[in-house]
């Protein structure tokens, strides 16, 4: 994509017009696709949200006003910034160890990232429910240990939403980051290492600020991904920490209140697509067409 | 479900079932082991008597319903659903008339029957218990919501429905005859001094993982679900005092495609031998009131209907009428 957007001369100008426009006929069905079977039933979501049960935007202040909807809303926002900071914590070691480590290694991790990804999502979760669960293999472990005389509370709370909701997230942030540290010369950490500075210093002067880039998208995605979740938080999450996808399905479904519904889901149309409209900005095709 | 089921219910969804339509019917329920009975019991005999075809779908979904019905694109015929939607919901012009001429009502317990709905089976909220993982298992409401003499995770059904509010009332000392109208405010201050202690169960399935695992070792299940635990070994006491009943009712959205199939399959399904089938394969209560006399004595024995003793019946006409506000306050309070 940085090839397509390269308008350093007036020729690869015209080129790139050319193949955006062949590009651009290519994408009409999967466009098409996408009106008739996502953007038009949403917006007849919302449409819903200003119509029923009256015309009006009662929904809305009804969504903004109660302390409740507003105790969701900031849970959902701390759910997706813990998932966020812990998978970047756990990513970046990963990342980097995926980056130096021999290819017939790395080959291997990367297998068994891409195998989880693709087991069901609802197995995985399921499965850490049977690990974190009082009576389960972690509790029973620590206890036999004689670590912990009463089970940790490890699930129905934010603990097991984070620690499931994490280890979801991992690959898609650990795919992005690898991608950027590799990109980093090795010679410039030597360079840093024969001019006297420590590892540490090596890290946090050196290969932090050139891995920003990568951590700061690959969060971004990770944290806009959290926030519509709703399998995870949940299984693994009480009533008590219940996100805004889960606030959604239960208008729908349960109290069949599609209005409300609507407004809801609209809210976090709204601040997904802003955040994505940020990540787009600082990181998007085009800005790294510029570099 | 198999390739063809799914392609059917594919079709459905597109509403391209054009010829199948006259010898098709879609039932939808809400999958899991009460499902395959419904299939076993009431669809694969209708399709043997009459020829048509039912495709099963699910889950239930209030939302899809009301959705379906007001797109005029209903493509569910017959659904399974909670007593108190049926009554809300017909009052709400969602579903179609029942046809009393081919359903014959004289023999279902009229607790379970209104102008749009048929009882489907019935069920009580019972007090479960795992006698392997505690000393000493609760017996009435009361004790279950008693966390000094029963210390210990409990577990209650998690969506707004008929039960727990009863529960908490009665625990609470509320006299059985006086539940209703129910004084929410007095529940919801019963459930608090439990909320940190209680792990909910979305689905049957659930609550039956929680008990065995002893992850929650007591608490309140539907009845059908403990005698299918304790089928598999589970050493399950299960204490009737106080049992709230409620029901599920068979419905018939409007607009439905094969109405008249619908009818009739509902007519099969309440039958005295249908209703039998449907109590010995699930463990919960006929609605047709000949099908016990039809019963293995030991299995009717084991059914709702013969804990009437201090039996309380959830009053689906009040919930009906207070769903929405219910629910929305119960979903708040499990928020807080």
């Amino acid at each position: 994509m940085a090839l397509l957007t390269d308008t350093s001369s007036s020729a690869g100008a015209v080129k790139s017009r050319v193949v955006r426009q062949y590009n651009f006929a290519q994408t009409l069905p999967a466009l098409l696709l996408i009106l008739v079977f996502f953007v038009l039933p949403v917006l007849a979501l919302l449409l819903r949200s200003v119509m029923e049960p009256e015309p009006g935007f009662g929904n809305y202040a009804e969504l903004l006003g109660t302390t409740t909807y507003l105790k969701i809303f900031l849970n959902t926002f701390i759910v997706s910034a813990l998932v966020t900071v812990v998978s970047l914590l756990i990513g970046f070691p990963v990342a980097w160890a995926l980056a130096i480590m021999p290819s017939r290694l790395s080959t291997v991790v990367f297998a068994i990232l891409i195998l989880s990804m693709w087991t069901n999502l609802l197995t995985r979760t399921y499965a850490w429910m049977v690990l974190l669960q009082r009576t389960g293999v972690i509790n029973k472990t620590l206890m036999g240990l004689g670590l912990i005389n009463e089970p940790l509370p490890l699930v129905n709370n934010l603990i097991g939403v984070t620690i499931g909701m994490t280890y979801i997230m991992l690959p898609f942030i650990i795919l992005p980051l690898y991608g950027v540290i590799r990109r980093i010369d090795p010679a410039i950490l030597q360079a840093a290492a024969l001019c006297g500075a420590t590892r540490f210093q090596a890290l946090t002067r050196i290969l932090i600020p050139l891995a920003a880039p990568g951590m700061v998208s690959g969060a971004l995605m990770v944290f806009v991904m959290s926030l519509g979740y709703f399998v995870t938080p949940a299984l693994l999450g009480g009533t008590a920490n219940m996100m805004l996808a889960e606030l959604i399905a239960q208008f729908v479904q349960s109290l069949v209140n599609w209005g409300m519904g609507g407004a809801a889901a609209l809210v976090l149309l709204v601040v997904t697509l802003t955040l994505y409209a940020i990540q787009l900005r600082l990181f998007g095709p085009a800005r790294i067409g510029e570099r | 479900m198999n390739n063809f089921t799914i392609i059917a219910a594919l079709a459905a969804t597109l509403g391209v079932s054009t010829a199948a339509s006259a010898a098709e019917l879609v039932f939808t329920s809400w999958g899991g082991t009460t499902q395959d009975v419904q299939k076993a019991a009431w669809a694969d005999k209708f399709t043997e008597k009459t020829g048509t075809t039912v495709v099963q779908d699910g889950p239930t979904d209030y939302g899809k319903i009301k959705a379906m019905v007001e797109a005029a694109g209903v493509t569910w015929d017959v659904v399974d659903v909670e007593g108190d939607y049926a009554v809300q919901a017909g009052k709400a012009g969602l579903l179609e008339k029942l046809d009393f001429a081919v359903i014959d009502k004289t023999k279902l317990d009229p607790r379970f029957v209104t102008d749009y709905s048929v009882g489907s089976f019935y069920y009580s909220f019972v007090i479960g218990c795992n006698k392997d993982a505690v000393s000493a298992c609760p017996k009435t409401w009361a004790d279950l919501f008693d966390t000094a003499k029963f210390p210990g995770k409990r577990t209650f059904y998690k969506w707004s429905a008929p039960g727990v509010i009863e529960a908490a009332l009665l625990a609470d000392g509320v006299a059985a005859d006086k539940l209703y109208p129910l004084d929410l405010d007095r529940a919801f201050k019963k459930l608090d001094t439990i909320k940190a202690d209680i792990v909910w169960w979305s689905g049957g399935a659930q609550s039956q993982q929680l008990l065995a695992s002893a992850e929650a070792p007591f608490g309140s299940f539907w009845n059908g679900r403990l005698t299918a635990l304790a089928a598999t070994g589970v050493t399950v006491e299960t204490s009737w005092d106080q049992n709230i009943t409620a029901a599920d009712a068979l419905v018939v959205p409007k607009g439905a495609k094969n109405k008249d199939e619908a009818m009739k399959f509902i007519a099969l399904a309440t039958s005295a031998e249908a209703q039998a089938e449907m109590a010995k394969g699930t463990g919960y209560a006929p609605i047709n009131v000949g099908s016990p006399a039809l019963m293995d004595a030991e299995v009717a024995k084991s059914l709702p209907d013969q804990q009437t003793a201090s039996q309380v019946n959830a009053d689906m006409g009040y919930w009906a009428e207070n769903r929405d506000a219910i629910g929305e306050r119960w979903y708040a309070w499990q928020a807080q």
